[in-house]
């Protein structure tokens, strides 16, 4: 009875989780099942870990972290929830851990770095005028500062929740908090940034 | 309908902003925000951040990403996976036992490797010993001489 009921939970979050799945053939030694994997969440993670470290040098070098450790993990892998929920966990934790640990750094050094971000949706044949790269560079280094400006699990409930589109539940699975406190997390977040960034309409 | 901000309702506000709000609940706060100031200013400062925070996309990965991380993959499988590798999907509860077995065998060979050789001599008693043998053999040369002088026989008409 008790293995038919767990049978179920773990088939039920497969079903639900194309990516569990993929992890479970992992797991079992299908090594091109990791290559999937790795081809759908490398640009999300990389992003959000650049999003939250704003060093593109440090942000690579720990999603190569995050990866590393989700092969490392595959003996062991159970799929008690998303798939996403363990890998941004594993992201986020590296990020804070990082973020503590490069605390000695000025954060003015961190953003005057040069800065590889691209103008979002160029159209294919025309290039943005020195003007325009000028406007959008002033107003990237806008956002970038107040999103670094917020604490850091605040700033890690943003990102999940507007680039990841994350619902309140699986955030709170991630930073390991309730619910309740996600939704105070967030409502913090969004009403600094309405603050600083409002005026850029 | 209760304004959303007054009864602290802001994750109804923000659904909107982002357009996420379920379709029934829209018409029903599209005419609170007719008719509340402070929610439409909420609204309007919401999308703009989000519309802001859309402008900021990130580089591209770099296309020797896959490569190194694969690299790191074969650097960093540590000899506890490698020990383990045969055993992998026999399940954690039947690897640690025989994992340990194995250390164990291992740690007993090489304990029996450590049985201490045969010392050799230390080399200056050896060549003490070389030193002192030809000594040795003349002073028994010597000897012999004196003893077979000493054992002739004494003849009556030996001249004195």
């Amino acid at each position: 009875m008790d293995e038919r009921v767990n049978r179920d939970v773990g088939a039920g979050v497969t079903d639900r989780d194309p990516d569990a799945d993929l992890m479970l053939r992992v797991r079992d030694g299908d090594g091109a099942s990791f290559g999937v994997l790795l081809d759908k969440h490398r640009l999300p993670v990389v992003h959000f870990l650049y999003r939250m470290i704003q060093n593109h040098a440090v942000a690579e070098e720990l999603a190569q972290e995050v990866f590393l450790r989700v092969y490392r993990s595959r003996a062991t892998y159970e799929p008690s929830a998303k798939f996403t929920t363990w890998l941004f966990r594993i992201a986020t934790h590296l990020a804070l851990n990082s973020l503590r640990d490069g605390k000695h750094e000025r954060l003015e050094e961190r953003l005057d770095e040069t800065s590889g971000d691209m103008p979002v949706r160029q159209v294919a044949d025309t290039r943005p005028s020195v003007e325009q790269s000028m406007v959008y560079r002033t107003r990237l280094d806008e956002v970038r500062r107040a999103v670094a400006a917020l604490p850091e699990k605040q700033r890690a409930a943003v990102l999940m929740h507007k680039y990841q589109e994350m619902e309140y539940t699986q955030i709170a699975k991630v930073l390991d908090c309730s619910e309740s406190a996600v939704k105070s997390l967030l409502f913090r977040a969004y009403e600094t940034l309405r603050a600083r960034l409002a005026h850029m309409a | 309908m209760k304004c959303p901000l007054e009864a602290k309702g802001d994750e109804v506000l923000l659904a909107y902003s982002s357009r996420k709000l379920d379709a029934a609940d829209v018409p029903t706060l599209e005419g609170h925000l007719e008719n509340c100031p402070a929610c439409r200013g909420f609204v309007q400062a919401q999308r703009t951040v989000w519309n802001v925070l859309d402008v900021w996309e990130p580089a591209p990965v770099p296309a020797d990403f896959d490569r190194r991380l694969y690299q790191r993959i074969d650097r960093h499988v540590s000899w506890i996976d490698r020990l383990l590798g045969p055993f992998q999907g026999l399940g954690l509860g039947r690897a640690v036992p025989i994992a340990a077995s194995a250390g164990l065998v291992l740690m007993a060979g090489l304990m029996i490797q450590r049985t201490p050789a045969p010392q050799p001599q230390p080399q200056h008693d050896t060549a003490q010993m070389e030193a002192l043998q030809p000594e040795q053999v003349v002073l028994a040369l010597d000897e012999m001489e004196a003893l077979s002088q000493l054992s002739r026989p004494v003849h009556a008409d030996s001249k004195m």
